[in-house]
């Protein structure tokens, strides 16, 4: 395949969530023409391989105006696409293993509840409600945020893709981004694979790439990819209704649709910094003796199969949105950290809206790309690294 | 190449059980439509006789033996596999079930979709146990070579490995009469699950893990690791083809081996050796021969001698029967009117894939072999991968009689006992791509001009994606067996793409227009086969805390 054209007014590095739906605002709002180019297959990257968590319980007001957006743009998504997500909002449950993990919620609890979500405090009992077959001791409470939910994530990649084509952007898979041609200070063309393709605006929405190709642009990034494994297994009868997340070990997990436990758990430090997308039998020895310990009666189910992708973390926790302040045109659309499917369908309207050139309601000092650079203390973060 | 799965509680094969009356064994239902099911692959892959059992959720009846007293079908069935009230799903949506863009109108209700939807889905519910059960924590191993499956060609290996004085080999094999007397100690029938790439920095730098059929993981470390896993009978695509009574060889076999009678006037689908070995293990009971091309002098002989009639160059179009087959629908290749046959079983005889998942895991380079249409590990002559230390024999590396595996199998223990450094990644030439076309091209791009009818042709049958459906992901400009996987599910069920893939990757080839090798492969992740959390629980690793 090849570009239709030799110059577009966007040109979207990435066809992930984030680069799809950025190039549906964009297109709604009449910009075009545009093109997606990604170097995998659609759905290769973390939108083909997260665990479907959408939640609104964050550590920052921003986050958590986003996240709501994100809700509704997901309550909406089967009617606006056709594509049926079976998003499901049957909760999120922190779990607190101790009274000290239980005080670490308290701060979120109450920045949710003032942004007027109905997070509760759920006791020991309550946790064994949500999650029936809890070995009982193992959690002293939590949080639960019943407006959260779970999705499936490919409906939402086929639903954006159709939409995209119905509306002539071009999406072309198997080109590598291999850096920009500038003009002074602005962006003037992107380099491919495949040649050069001129354009004012590149979006870098490349997730656990991004890095790698700010720096093919010769730009100065904070965020970095990090490989993370999930699990899921055998099929079973439905007995768990919420996400169920423990943020001391980044444990989650949730039952899906088709009756699977599909989860995962933060990685231990890898000195080598591979992220190379295959599994280990460390993490499934770790997974399965959180499962195991957590629910005993999952001991005899079965794990189907196991794989892995990358998160794009920033040294923050918060995302990247904003244009590069080294390089006019290049607009940063990454660093979501396992978040992207979460926070896309409202993070991209603002991403869209500065390629557009209009002001965004996102404080540059706190998604900016140059944030980093200032040493300023105080400065928000989301410690969260969770599914 | 393992081929009979034992019955656990028999030591050998004079010590049969008694033979039963005609019919399969245990009612099973679809996942998605309701569809009856009966046994299909008899060796443990395949969905069709999951049971649970007091200690365990989801095993297969094939090897923990049929039927099995105070043993339940797993099944979602209600009030009974046989007689299933959600079976009306079947009938009210003859084109399936659109769970992609359906159940989304009117919004009002799409709360209550997700519940029903919900409800039918899964298998079974696991026992609500409040104490911590005691994982058993993973045995560890340490050996020169481990072999793995215990065939014509791991047994010579393993045997040929002892003779030259290596020591200690192990073996293991997901049958236990074959690892009986050769594992050291024995693992009883021990299925290996997981083969990570090899970590140099290690003095043992191989590290396997097998699941054991009583239950624990072992982790065996190992210099060498000889790959002998043989292979399977594959399915073949036909409307009605997951119909009680069509199984494969291998099915057909293990079936007799547990004392039934699977069926008393089968056709068998099939021209090689395989239908050799059907025709020679049931002498009375094939009613014809139908082969999607010529077939060979020494089987029109066979059925010569015994009355069979033979129907070489046909298709299979069609399995008929409400509960079972019935009756089976051919047409002469090239065209021709519909012919219907009499039978009450198909064997599916014609292909026999090599296993490729420990291959693929442990990162070796594969190439597709058009003959079986599979993927194979490139190897040099003695058999080693581009992994170092891993090494293929057997069927697993090519598909040649059985002497020669044996032959084969001798020179890669010649390799290893002769201490020969294990290969580098490089110094062997890429064997790409050859790529004739599989004979089955042309069959099924006759074939899909049949698509079309009342009847369902299930592509995935775990999960119970449709012909149809990866037609129409086509149709889309979906292209690419991963993308079509993700937008059909084809290949996410219990048997992990086993039954589907071999198949999915021939229509792709005809859709797209381009060779199977090109379509792409589904990554292979593990484990081999389901394995118990309370396994994987005793894997050792770095103690987790607040990260």
């Amino acid at each position: 395949m090849k570009a239709e054209r030799s110059e577009y007014r966007v040109v979207i590095v990435g066809a992930g969530v984030i680069g799809l739906y950025t190039a549906h605002h964009l297109a709604r709002r009449g910009a075009g023409p545009i093109l997606i180019v990604d170097r995998g297959f659609l759905s290769s990257g973390a939108s083909g391989r997260n665990g479907g968590g959408v939640r609104q319980q964050w550590q920052t007001r921003a986050t958590i105006r986003l996240a709501r957006e994100s809700v509704a743009a997901y309550r909406r998504f089967a009617r606006d696409f056709g594509y049926n997500p079976w998003f499901r909002q049957s909760g999120y449950l922190f779990l607190a293993e101790d009274a000290a993990a239980l005080e670490r919620l308290g701060p979120v609890h109450e920045l949710v509840r003032s942004e007027g979500l109905s997070s509760e405090w759920v006791d020991a009992a309550g946790v064994a409600r949500h999650v029936p077959g809890i070995r009982p001791g193992a959690a002293v409470g939590g949080t639960y945020l019943g407006s959260d939910g779970t999705l499936y994530p490919f409906p939402v990649v086929w639903g954006l893709h159709d939409a995209l084509r119905a509306a002539g952007v071009e999406i072309l898979h198997g080109i590598e981004a291999l850096g920009v041609e500038r003009d002074g200070g602005r962006v003037r063309a992107l380099q491919t694979s495949r040649g050069r393709i001129a354009t004012p605006t590149v979006v870098n929405a490349a997730g656990g790439w991004s890095r790698e190709f700010s720096e093919r642009c010769g730009l100065a990034v904070a965020n970095r990819a990090t490989r993370h494994e999930i699990l899921a297994t055998e099929p079973l009868k439905p007995f768990l209704d919420p996400m169920v997340v423990r943020a001391s070990d980044g444990l989650y997990f949730s039952q899906t649709m088709r009756g699977e436990i599909v989860g995962g758990l933060s990685p231990l430090a890898d000195p080598t910094g591979s992220i190379a997308m295959s599994s280990s039998a460390g993490f499934l020895g770790r997974m399965a003796r959180a499962l195991v310990d957590l629910l005993p009666g999952l001991a005899s189910v079965g794990v189907l199969r196991a794989w892995s992708g990358l998160y794009d973390d920033t040294p923050d926790g918060l995302p990247i949105v904003g244009e590069d302040p080294a390089l006019s045109g290049f607009v940063h659309a990454n660093g979501f950290g396992g978040h992207g499917m979460m926070l896309a369908p409202s993070s991209t309207e603002r991403v869209a809206r500065l390629v557009l050139g209009e002001r965004i309601d996102l404080d540059p000092a706190e998604f900016g790309p140059g944030r980093f650079a200032s040493t300023g203390s105080g400065r928000p973060t989301e410690a969260l690294q969770l599914g | 190449m393992n081929r009979t799965p034992a019955d656990p509680r028999t030591s050998g094969d004079d010590a049969r059980p008694p033979p039963r009356p005609p019919g399969l064994p245990i009612g099973q239902r679809s996942i998605r439509y309701h569809r009856p099911r009966a046994p299909f692959c008899g060796i443990g892959y395949c969905t069709n006789c999951l049971v649970r059992t007091d200690a365990r959720l989801n095993v297969r009846a094939c090897r923990e033996g049929y039927p099995v007293d105070g043993v339940r079908p797993t099944s979602h069935a209600w009030p009974s596999p046989r007689w299933d009230l959600f079976a009306v799903f079947d009938g009210l949506f003859p084109h399936g079930i659109d769970t992609l863009r359906g159940f989304r109108r009117p919004a009002i209700l799409v709360r209550a979709y997700q519940r029903v939807v919900r409800r039918l889905a899964g298998y079974a519910t696991p026992r609500v146990a409040t104490a911590r059960a005691p994982a058993p924590p993973t045995q560890r191993r340490a050996c020169e070579v481990l072999v793995i499956g215990q065939g014509t060609a791991g047994r010579a290996v393993a045997d040929e490995l002892r003779r030259r004085g290596v020591d200690p080999v192990m073996t293991v094999d997901r049958d236990r009469r074959r690892s009986e007397g050769a594992a050291s100690p024995d693992l009883g029938r021990a299925t290996a699950v997981f083969l990570p790439p090899p970590d140099p920095a290690q003095p043992h730098p191989l590290r396997c893990y097998v699941a054991r059929d009583v239950g624990g993981l072992v982790e065996i470390a190992s210099r060498r690791v000889v790959v002998a896993t043989g292979g399977y009978d594959a399915s073949l695509l036909f409307a009605g083809n997951d119909r009680p009574g069509v199984v494969t060889a291998d099915g057909a076999v293990s079936l007799a081996s547990a004392g039934f009678s699977p069926f008393s006037h089968a056709i068998v689908f099939g021209d090689g050796p395989r239908a050799r070995d059907v025709l020679a293990r049931f002498p009375r009971e094939i009613a014809a021969i139908v082969a999607p091309n010529e077939i060979g002098p020494d089987l029109v002989a066979i059925a010569a001698d015994r009355g069979i009639p033979l129907y070489p160059r046909s298709l299979l179009v069609r399995a008929e029967g409400r509960r079972g087959v019935r009756r089976v629908a051919l047409r002469a290749r090239g065209g021709g009117p519909l012919m219907t046959l009499e039978a009450d079983g198909v064997v599916l005889a014609h292909r026999r894939i090599p296993h490729p998942q420990l291959f693929f895991q442990c990162g070796a380079r594969m190439r597709w072999d058009p003959r079986p249409g599979a993927y194979r590990p490139v190897t040099d002559p003695t058999g080693a991968t581009t992994v170092p230390g891993v090494y293929a024999v057997g069927f697993a590396r090519e598909s040649a009689v059985p002497s020669d595996a044996e032959g084969g199998a001798r020179r890669t223990a010649e390799a290893i006992a002769a201490g020969a450094p294990p290969p580098g990644p490089e110094p062997l030439a890429p064997a790409e791509p050859l790529d004739p076309p599989h004979p089955l091209l042309g069959y099924y791009r006759e074939l899909l001009a049949e698509l079309g009818g009342r009847e369902k042709w299930i592509a995935c049958p775990c999960e119970d994606v449709l012909l149809s459906e990866i037609v129409e992901a086509n149709e889309r400009g979906y292209r690419g067996i991963e993308v079509v996987k993700r937008y059909t599910g084809l290949g996410t069920g219990l048997c992990q793409g086993r039954y589907c893939l071999p198949d999915a990757l021939l229509i792709l080839s005809i859709l797209e227009g381009r060779p199977p090798s090109r379509v792409g492969y589904i990554t292979q992740r593990p484990p081999v086969v389901p394995t118990r959390l309370a396994d994987l629980a005793g894997i050792p690793g770095p103690e987790e805390g607040p990260s």
